[in-house]
């Protein structure tokens, strides 16, 4: 009995120290990336205030950029998803939409939208997809191209994307989401103005619910009614100002967003494209890119910017959240898996030596030791093994620590952006960042960790995320 | 202790968004009422209405003021020449220029003139805020393309921050001043030898891109340079400055005289054969609108280049050919049979930008080419750029010869989609007689496949077809 005592004072002990060193690691490189991001995008802003976006739209030097719209029953939100693309202000733009196999009414909404006929079209896959089934096009409307093709996923439908445009990059945007007139643009801005091989540049994705929207454009901006779409507003702004913004200021960005980001094409293709093997395909491409370019020494670089903004529908009910967050970690898990070779690797750089195991431990392995900390450190109390007194402070920091961050995402966005004009939405947003790490953290928490069950046994199932409608609606 | 620490932090970032908050509001409504008072002071004065009060009540204000008073003219609005012309004028006299340039001229050092919550005076943002006002002078005297200021903008290309090299970049490619561009052009030497890292290489040929096609003889050391990223970077400047030209005047025909002779030798002579393929492939797109007898025998040579991306932009460059010596159809015509399919397609593109020559080429191609992968181009060439509907269009009115040809091979074979999706497309009327030609056509081709063509469609046989009769050659 001494002896099973024992082992248990040990696990538990064990356990707890793995919990403090997730509680320190976690939040103290995320307050690093809090300081960074917030010189860095004060920086940024200032420079758009003189810089402007002119000199990009005007110059010979810009290059042409094909956006490219995978869609799978997306009948809601498509049409308006595409208007929004088409009306982007970029001097040399094609739209690909891509419907991948629906079964709604998608591919016949964007045909009755834009008056679109079939053609004949010639398919040079230099990707291999799944096969084409029909092109649809408007003279009218000569910088759109309409596809239909065998389901064959997302990443299928991005890579038969890939092979259609003839632009040296390429923009891949959500069939839920909303550009901003000016997204592509700034989009471009690292890429035309660095002298670096930029490959890859990312931009912001912010939460439509609650806005205005006229004509597939955003017009008015405002938080969302229920608490659970709140809270996620400061969670999506922590997510892309803070953690986002820090990595790729120290040169670890392993994930942008596959809502918006633009993509030099020839490497992707070299790196082999979209993989199908998991159901983040944007994290993965990033990894893949980085791994490939360090296995065939080419120095590539990935940017980040957070005034590019593409607006997206955030799940309105728990079931919906439920689905799309075991996704995401189930992705995060399968990335992480597939490309477990570059960990601690000093070959793959910032990536490999921080980023990667950083992701790794506090976003991939901490949904499970921050859930069952919840259960064992309470069990540690009930057989004595540490004090309640102590364990109160703890959980107290963790909680005020979490509101430390979300309150710095929010004066991220208060110094820099300001797009919630109204002082109370400001007051608002503050308070749920407050207390967004009393119950919602937990919530997702619990979400994440069946994420980690569903890949340890083994699922690849895309769960989708249906839409309210308020992008439908515009 | 940390406890208290952090709760501390979470405040004081609590406090920071909502004072800075309080002091935007402040000076969103200083700005909003000199605009109220002023702008259309202002905007009278900027359609040339003499108003010698209005001048003065401008003099009135601060320079802090007219700064904030001038500065959406500078970020926002696109002005016209004549705007720019009293635009500039009222700077001068308001003594604002002098103060631009004095602050362009006196780097950091320049007085700070405006503070952020509405007093002018002290300026909040110390070296920084600085360093802001010196990027708008930049940028305001390049908007205003005040070329007596150029070589403070020459100097400020070697300012300590890269942010100002690339104002200062872009401000000279604004103003185009001829005597500057020699100065680009050594900078542009030393980076791209890597003998200094700044400005950056992405501005700099921005920058010289913009300026007048004059200024090419100036390129000369760099396209005679050994270094083949040196010519390659000039070539890429050249052609640029050449498409620019091309797009503003679009009868363009250089003359040696324009271009200058030893350019055009350059081109003509050593930089068509140079080493670099990347040179060779820039090279057609200035050639193409060189009038020498020389130009049309490089092409040739150019459009048979062992690389395929030579070859591509040679038979992209040709859809710009503008002179009426040798007609280059026949040598782009060659390309249909091109091994890489960019190539054929871009063919095609060419083919049908030469008007009804080209295009009789292209059918003559795709009704006697056994090549099902190039017929299937051509037929996705056609129907993206709108041609379809103008042959099933010209089709109904009772054309014949080689477009009526096309079209019942299309209708019958080939391009099934396409020409159904064009009819649904034609009024009734013209669908009416589209269907009254083409169906005893159709009929007839179901009874006796094989003599078709000769005697139920079009009045040309295949065989005159592939002959290419004298009035479809003319």
């Amino acid at each position: 009995m001494t002896y099973l005592r024992a082992i248990l004072y040990d696990a538990v002990i064990g356990f707890n120290l793995v919990v403090l060193s997730y509680f320190f690691l976690g939040n103290g490189i995320y307050t690093i990336l809090m300081l960074l991001s917030l010189r860095a995008t004060w920086m940024h802003m200032r420079e758009m205030t003189y810089q402007g976006l002119d000199a990009m739209r005007l110059s010979p030097m810009t290059p042409p950029v094909t956006i490219i719209i995978p869609a799978w029953n997306e009948q809601d939100v498509i049409v308006n998803s595409v208007r929004s693309a088409l009306q982007v202000d970029y001097p040399d733009l094609q739209v690909i939409a891509v419907d991948d196999g629906s079964t709604d009414m998608t591919l016949d909404r964007l045909v009755k939208s834009f008056g679109l006929v079939e053609m004949d079209g010639a398919y040079h896959p230099t990707i291999s997809t799944g096969s084409i089934r029909t092109y649809y096009i408007n003279p009218a409307i000569p910088n759109l191209l309409v596809v239909s093709k065998v389901r064959g996923g997302k990443p299928d439908a991005l890579n038969a994307g890939i092979n259609l445009c003839r632009s040296p990059y390429f923009c891949n945007l959500d069939a839920d989401c909303l550009l901003e007139r000016d997204a592509l643009l700034r989009l471009m801005d690292p890429i035309v103005n660095s002298d670096r091989e930029t490959v890859v540049s990312g931009g912001i994705v912010r939460i439509l619910n609650g806005c205005e929207t006229k004509n597939s454009r955003v017009t008015k901006v405002g938080l969302p009614r229920t608490w659970l779409e709140r809270f996620q507003v400061v969670e999506y702004l922590r997510s892309f100002l803070l953690g986002r913004t820090g990595w790729h200021l120290v040169g670890g960005t392993l994930i942008v967003s596959g809502a918006l980001a633009v993509f030099h094409r020839a490497t992707v293709i070299e790196a082999g494209g979209f993989s199908p093997d998991t159901v983040t395909e944007d994290m993965d491409l990033i990894v893949q890119l980085h791994q490939w370019a360090a296995d065939n020494n080419r120095r590539i670089h990935m940017s980040f910017t957070s005034d590019p903004v593409c607006w997206t529908e955030c799940p309105s009910t728990l079931a919906r959240l439920a689905n799309q967050r075991r996704r995401w970690q189930l992705g995060l898990c399968q990335t992480l898996w597939k490309h477990y070779e570059i960990l601690f690797r000093r070959k793959y750089g910032i990536v490999g030596c921080v980023s990667f195991p950083f992701h790794a431990y506090v976003e991939g392995l901490g949904a499970v030791v921050e859930f069952l900390g919840y259960f064992l450190i309470p069990l540690g109390i009930l057989f004595g093994m540490v004090s309640p007194g102590l364990l109160l402070v703890f959980i107290l920091l963790g909680f005020i620590y979490g509101g430390f961050l979300s309150v710095g995402a929010v004066l991220l966005e208060e110094l820099n952006y300001r797009r919630y004009p109204r002082l109370r939405d400001l007051m608002t947003l503050l308070v749920f960042a407050v207390f967004e790490n009393v119950g919602y953290r937990q919530l997702v928490l619990y979400f994440r960790f069946q994420g980690v069950l569903k890949f340890l046994a083994g699922s690849r199932r895309w769960e989708k995320v249906a839409h309210i409608g308020a992008i439908a609606e515009g | 202790m940390t406890l208290i620490f952090v709760l501390m932090g979470t405040f004081l970032l609590i406090a920071v968004a909502l004072i800075r908050r309080w002091q935007q509001i402040r000076f969103a409504r200083h700005v909003h009422t000199l605009h109220h008072r002023y702008r259309p002071v202002l905007a009278r004065l900027l359609s040339g209405a003499r108003s010698a009060g209005g001048i003065e009540a401008l003099r009135e204000l601060p320079l802090a003021d007219l700064e904030l008073l001038f500065d959406p003219l500078f970020s926002q609005r696109k002005l016209t020449e004549r705007q720019l012309v009293f635009l500039e004028a009222l700077c001068a006299d308001l003594g604002l220029i002098a103060l631009w340039q004095s602050r362009s001229a006196a780097g950091h050092t320049a007085t700070p003139l405006y503070s952020g919550d509405g007093t002018p005076g002290n300026h909040p943002g110390g070296a920084a805020g600085r360093y802001l006002l010196r990027a708008k002078s930049i940028r305001n005297l390049g908007k205003l393309r005040h070329r007596p200021s150029w070589p403070l903008l020459v100097n400020a290309v070697d300012d300590r921050h890269p942010d100002i090299q690339l104002l200062a970049l872009r401000s000279l490619g604004a103003m185009g001043a001829p005597e500057s561009f020699p100065f680009l052009r050594e900078r542009l030497h030393a980076v791209v030898q890597r003998e200094s890292t700044s400005p950056p290489l992405a501005g700099l040929q921005a920058a010289m891109v913009s300026f007048d096609l004059s200024c090419a003889p100036a390129l000369l050391p760099s396209l005679r340079h050994p270094d083949r990223h040196l010519r390659l970077h000039a070539m890429e400047i050249l052609r640029t400055m050449v498409g620019r030209e091309a797009a503003r005047q679009p009868r363009l025909i250089l003359i040696q005289e324009l271009l200058s002779p030893p350019v055009v030798d350059l081109l003509l002579t050593v930089l068509a054969v140079d080493l670099s393929a990347e040179v060779r492939a820039r090279v057609a797109d200035v050639i193409v609108f060189v009038a020498d007898a020389r130009a049309t025998s490089v092409l040739h040579d150019l459009l048979i280049d062992r690389q395929w991306f030579v070859r591509l932009h040679t038979v992209r460059a040709l859809s710009q050919w503008r002179q009426t010596t040798k007609p280059q159809h026949l040598e782009v015509g060659d390309c249909l049979h091109d091994p890489h399919w960019r190539v054929r397609e871009t063919a095609i593109q060419t083919l049908i930008s030469f008007g009804q020559k080209g295009r009789d080429h292209l059918y003559k191609h795709f009704l006697t080419s056994p090549d099902h992968n190039t017929r299937a181009q051509i037929v996705e060439v056609i129907e993206r750029t709108g041609l379809m509907s103008v042959l099933v269009e010209e089709y109904s009115t009772g054309t014949k010869g080689v477009e009526a040809l096309m079209v019942e091979y299309l209708a019958s074979d080939t391009a099934p989609m396409g020409i159904s999706g064009v009819l649904r497309t034609l009024e009734p009327e013209s669908r009416k007689r589209f269907l009254d030609r083409f169906l005893p056509y159709a009929e007839a081709t179901m009874r006796f496949p094989e003599e078709t063509h000769t005697e139920m469609g079009s009045s040309l046989s295949l065989q005159q077809i592939l002959e290419f009769p004298p009035h479809l050659a003319a």
